[in-house]
């Protein structure tokens, strides 16, 4: 008994002044809120300059100004976004050092260095923002307008070492390197081996292309407001053309997101195998059938999208009949990739299925099967946006014939090897079957990447059928752009939900424990609201701070004649 | 006017299109699914999100396209202004009023019933449990037997002999769950025939359960209703060694590696337990 | 435009509102932080009950439904006029004593069903390891009730925590000194003394183990006996190796913990 008195005091001890307490919501509830909102802004503000810079890129080599404008728009986000980002990280960093000080002065000891390096990158960052956002208009011929879109570059460029820097911080509380141990005193902890932890590269990769995903589903809600509160068809133009760009970069993007996923998944396994079944199997295992559900949202949206697109554009008609194919693939595909393996049952259910797996719907709940119904869920969403691409074209190259018939046979034959090893992985030991995944995402991109260069050669001095008429859209096609944004953002918090909660009771994995009162990591439930309340904030604030921006400035679109700035200065009026 | 045309008008109706493959689906997934060989009730959970998202997927088809988007309208518009429909207008106020009701009813009523679980059948394993007082670290373990390979037709010996005489009842002369006892279990005994069993496992993760049983699992494993034993009170370590080595060599499955594991999910695309 | 702008806010609020209700509409399982029971000889009937609350609201899951009155009878206020658990439970069987009748609801549930309720509660000894489950009783006696569960009423065959049943002899190991827990009578009998010296006695061959209590803790003590290798004292690591390995498999496990204890006490 004295032993676990001691063991009492001991953890007394370690408790006393070690958190502190946050009024009505309490501390995890507060730091919670900081760091999710800090992210999504963080995101939004790494995300969008990628692709302001390629798009101003695309302007400059393309000579097409539309692009340009584009770009300056983006970035007329990012600054305002940006202040928000700081605020929001300097809540964090003040909840943190007052709410968990013994654990800060834990993470202070050990990454000190690169707190001040931190520090003097994001200066170098908001200044080369400025520069880039307030030079655009004095660089924009020639050469000063090459230099001007070097800034944008270097201001990718401190972005992602900043997010490199945060990111060693919290992977180092996942997966800290194996000799590091609870007694092992911080100060002596050399700063790049806690830095280069196991699963640091694959957070930084996984989150660089989740930070363009973000940005561009962001981009396309903010577009598709100004297109609903659009006054003249020149505006509605635009935003449409914006909120198209935006939906299509985020989309594309997701695409290559699980393979980013599958590499960090496959390092938490290696680095601890019972953190990575905690994660996949155990107590979150219902976490990715809700995760399943929005992604499922995400595929049928988007698709969505892309087909009332097809309303604008002439000659799309040849394909509108081909739509409902896909719409049934992609609805059996969410139907399988939905059902759950363990499921929930009442006690006479359970007895008539025997057990809580259904004897005959539980083989649709297992790997195979789920691998196989995302994957031709993406080839059905690039099948669409094929269609999509070449509907108010006509390819004229001799070979068009053949080229499609190629790019027919390129399609089935990645379903088939889906299809295939799918099927196959049912008969298979698991770590072969683990093999089949694989090949099957292989496959998939190999058809999207050929498939797309035989489609742009084939596009080759084609035929058109007519302009988009960009504009033409239903409200409801920008609404879906809405839940696209939305859908992405709460999926943002669901999947940091997953990365933090793995850890359980541990502020830093098996290093130093969680002894505070909210050491248990808390239910979907209670985690789904915590998520919708930082989405609501984000989305909240993001909503305000581009307002402001409508009313500091005119909007980037000039109208041309009569409704000169028609964008920023009406929206002072709602 | 005749019958046929009528039906032919429905047919081609988006609004009636939608309801009858929402009917269908339902009784597709609700009784065809049963009667297929092996199958069973499913439950109503599935049912539900089934239902949902083919309720999604037929108003994407409907509103994908404005012109049978408007025909869809039609009905509906039709059924809420138009004066001779007064008595479906009616009908359908009482009908969603009260379809509101009961479902309000049925979600705050009382029951008696117990409550849905959900249990993930292989919960995380700890790094390190105590056996019989020693700690054992279960990460990265392999079976120490198998370092002794020139006794191994011994220790299957061994370990056949532990499985008669300790497991068969529940587990079977099949090592497939199907033992003299195992009907009177719910859940059955593990069917380590299965490949959803000790063939997706390492085999200190099935070390892990022989020696810990049911009791004192993580919360993720409850309800775990499960009757096997704490092996650790019966069996050596040795011992439960042996009859591991002796359930892989009769099953002929391979125990999950360690040195080569990629992970069974994809953070990104991956979930559950299978 | 107000018609757009509360059509958005509609929209993205519907969308949240869909996904938190998804999320808790699923049955809600907590990570908990695992507790380590260490219920000693001389536990206090205090210590048990406040371990009993915890299992009774953690781990054990029983508020699922005896907390709500609905699905089982409510314990720990007052079921229908006959106060909380700890009044009622001994006057629900004939013949049965208040902890007699709550270890046979815990162990065979269905043994007796309180009037209007159904058998669709879990054995619980099924899942709970026998000091939780007797925590749980002392906690239910305490509420209305005087608690009279002890430490003898937990089996001894698993003296530690839920995660360390300790050994219960080898498969077919005869125990020292025929099974007495008189810790000298098991020193003598296992021949300590050939290489330990303890008050006094035995050679000086291994450590004095006159203090060993101060030096080592309980579980240390526990786990160089049954694992020598695990830790060797300091200078005498020359001889490290030499004190056998068998004694964990030699001693059942009321012994081994009588050992130990025994051990730990000299400080």
């Amino acid at each position: 008994m004295t032993e676990h008195l001691l063991l009492g005091l001991q953890a007394a001890a370690d408790t006393t002044r070690a958190y502190g307490e946050f009024p009505l919501i309490g501390a995890r509830a507060a730091v919670w809120i900081a760091a999710e909102v800090h992210l999504m802004f963080a995101a939004f503000v790494l995300g969008v300059p990628m692709f302001a810079v390629v798009a101003e890129a695309i302007g400059i080599f393309g000579k097409d100004q539309r692009y340009d404008r584009l770009a300056k728009e983006f970035t007329r986000l990012l600054l305002v976004a940006y202040s928000a980002t700081a605020i929001w990280g300097a809540v964090l960093v003040f909840f943190l050092a007052t709410l968990y000080p013994k654990f800060w002065a834990y993470l202070t000891a050990v990454f000190g260095p690169s707190m001040w390096a931190y520090a003097g990158l994001f200066f170098c960052e908001s200044f080369t923002l400025y520069l880039y956002y307030y030079g655009w208009d004095r660089w924009k011929y020639g050469r000063p307008k090459l230099g001007h879109w070097s800034l944008g570059l270097l201001l990718n460029l401190w972005g992602t070492i900043v997010m490199f820097i945060a990111n060693s911080w919290l992977t180092y509380m996942m997966t800290p390197p194996r000799d590091i141990t609870p007694t092992t005193d911080p100060a002596t902890i050399k700063l790049w081996h806690a830095i280069a932890n196991a699963t640091w590269m694959p957070i930084n990769v996984h989150r660089l292309i989740a930070n363009v995903v973000f940005g561009g589903a962001i981009v396309a809600a903010y577009a598709s407001y100004r297109f609903l509160a659009a006054k003249t068809d020149e505006e509605r133009a635009h935003y449409d053309w914006m909120g198209y760009v935006g939906n299509f970069i985020a989309i594309s993007a997701l695409i290559v997101l699980p393979f980013a996923g599958y590499w960090l998944g496959r390092e938490i396994y290696q680095y601890d195998q019972s953190m990575g079944i905690t994660m996949m199997g155990g107590f979150m295992s219902w976490l990715w059938v809700i995760q399943a559900f929005l992604i499922a949202v995400l595929f049928l949206t988007g698709n969505y999208y892309l087909w009332i697109g097809m309303g604008r554009i002439p000659g799309a008609e040849r394909f509108r009949p081909y739509t409902k194919y896909l719409l049934i693939v992609l609805v059996l595909g969410a139907i399988v990739w939905g059902t759950p393996h363990t499921m929930i049952a009442d006690s006479k259910e359970l007895a008539a299925m025997g057990g809580s797996h259904h004897p005959f719907l539980g083989a649709l709940g297992v790997m195979s099967a789920k691998n196989t119904a995302v994957n031709l869920m993406i080839l059905t969403t690039f099948l669409s946006f094929l269609l999509y691409r070449r509907a108010n074209t006509r390819p004229v190259v001799p070979w068009a014939k053949s080229g499609t018939m190629i790019q027919g046979a390129m399609f089935a034959l990645a379903a088939g090897v889906v299809l295939f090893y799918g099927i196959r992985g049912y008969f298979v030991e698991a770590i072969v079957r683990i093999g089949f995944s694989v090949y099957q995402v292989l496959a998939v991109l190999g058809c999207i990447v050929a498939v797309t260069v035989i489609d742009v050669l084939m596009g080759r001095g084609a035929q058109s059928l007519g302009a988009i008429q960009w504009g033409k859209m239903p409200p409801r096609s920008q609404y879906a752009l809405f839940i696209l944004a939305v859908t992405f953002t709460w999926l943002m918090g669901l999947m940091g939900f997953a990365r933090s909660g793995i850890r359980q009771y541990w502020h830093v994995w098996q290093v130093v424990q969680d002894t505070s009162k909210y050491a248990a990591t808390p239910a979907l439930g209670y985690a789904s609201k915590m998520i919708s309340l930082c989405v609501l904030i984000f989305l909240t604030l993001v909503g305000f701070v581009f307002w402001l921006g409508g009313l500091a400035e005119k909007s980037t679109f000039v109208a041309t004649g009569d409704r000169e700035g028609g964008g920023g200065g009406r929206h002072v009026g709602h | 006017m005749t019958a046929a045309p009528a039906v032919r008008r429905y047919a081609a109706h988006p609004f009636w299109q939608a309801v009858g493959i929402l009917v269908l689906a339902y009784i597709v997934v609700v009784w065809v699914v049963p009667l297929l060989p092996g199958s069973a009730i499913v439950p109503k959970s599935v049912v539900l999100q089934y239902m949902v998202t083919v309720l999604v997927g037929l108003l994407i088809y409907v509103s994908d396209n404005e012109e049978r988007w408007a025909r869809f309208k039609e009905p509906i518009e039709a059924v809420l202004v138009e004066p001779r429909l007064r008595v479906a207008r009616a009908a359908l106020l009482v009908v969603v009023t009260v379809l509101v009701g009961l479902i309000a009813y049925g979600q705050v009523a009382t029951t008696v019933a117990a409550p849905p679980n959900l249990r993930s059948i292989h919960p995380a394993p700890p790094t390190e449990i105590t056996f019989r007082g020693k700690s054992i670290t279960l990460t990265g373990l392999e079976n120490p037997l198998r370092a002794h390979p020139e006794s191994l037709p011994l220790y299957l010996a061994e370990g056949k002999g532990v499985y008669y005489r300790n497991c068969l009842p529940c587990h079977g002369d099949h090592l497939d769950g199907q033992g003299h006892f195992a009907s009177g279990f719910n859940p059955l005994p593990a069917n380590f025939q299965d490949n959803g069993t000790i063939a997706q496992l390492t085999e200190s993760f099935v070390f892990w359960r022989v020696a810990k049983g049911g009791p004192g699992l993580p919360r993720e494993g409850t309800p775990w209703n499960s009757a096997m034993p704490q092996w650790e009170d019966f069996l050596t370590e040795r011992e439960i060694w042996s009859v591991i080595l002796f359930l892989y060599d009769q099953t002929g499955w391979k125990p999950r590696r360690w040195e080569t594991e990629p992970g069974k999910g994809e953070s990104g695309k991956g979930k559950g337990d299978d | 435009m107000w018609a757009t702008n509360l059509k958005v806010v509609a929209i993205v609020l519907g969308t949240l509102a869909l996904y938190t209700l998804i999320a808790n509409k699923i049955p809600q399982v907590e990570s908990e932080v695992p507790q380590t029971l260490t219920l000693g000889a001389n536990v206090t009937p205090e210590q048990l009950v406040a371990a009993g609350e915890k299992v009774f609201n953690g781990i054990g899951g029983c508020t699922t439904c005896h907390g709500l009155g609905t699905r089982a009878p409510n314990l720990l206020t007052d079921e229908k006029g006959t106060g909380a658990i700890g009044v009622r439970c001994g006057k629900r069987e004939a013949g049965k004593t208040c902890k007699q009748y709550l270890y046979e609801s815990l162990d065979q549930p269905t043994a007796y069903i309180v009037a209007g309720y159904q058998p669709i509660m879990p054995v619980m000894t099924k899942q709970l390891s026998p000091q939780q489950v007797w925590a749980v009783i002392a906690f239910l006696e305490s509420q209305g009730g005087t608690v009279d569960v002890s430490a003898s009423d937990i089996p001894a065959t698993s003296p530690t925590s839920p995660t360390s049943a300790g050994g219960a002899g080898g498969a077919g190991g005869a125990a020292f000194a025929g099974g007495s827990t008189d810790p000298k009578a098991i020193i003598q009998a296992a021949g300590c003394l050939a290489c330990h010296k303890l008050d006094g006695q035995g050679q000086v061959i291994a450590p004095d183990l006159t203090h060993v209590g101060s030096r080592r803790s309980a579980e240390s003590i526990r786990r160089k006996i049954l694992d020598p290798a695990s830790s060797t004292a300091k200078g005498y690591e020359r001889l490290a190796g030499i004190m056998p390995k068998a004694f964990g498999t030699m001693m059942n496990a009321a012994q081994l913990e009588a050992l130990v204890q025994y051990l730990a006490a000299h400080k």
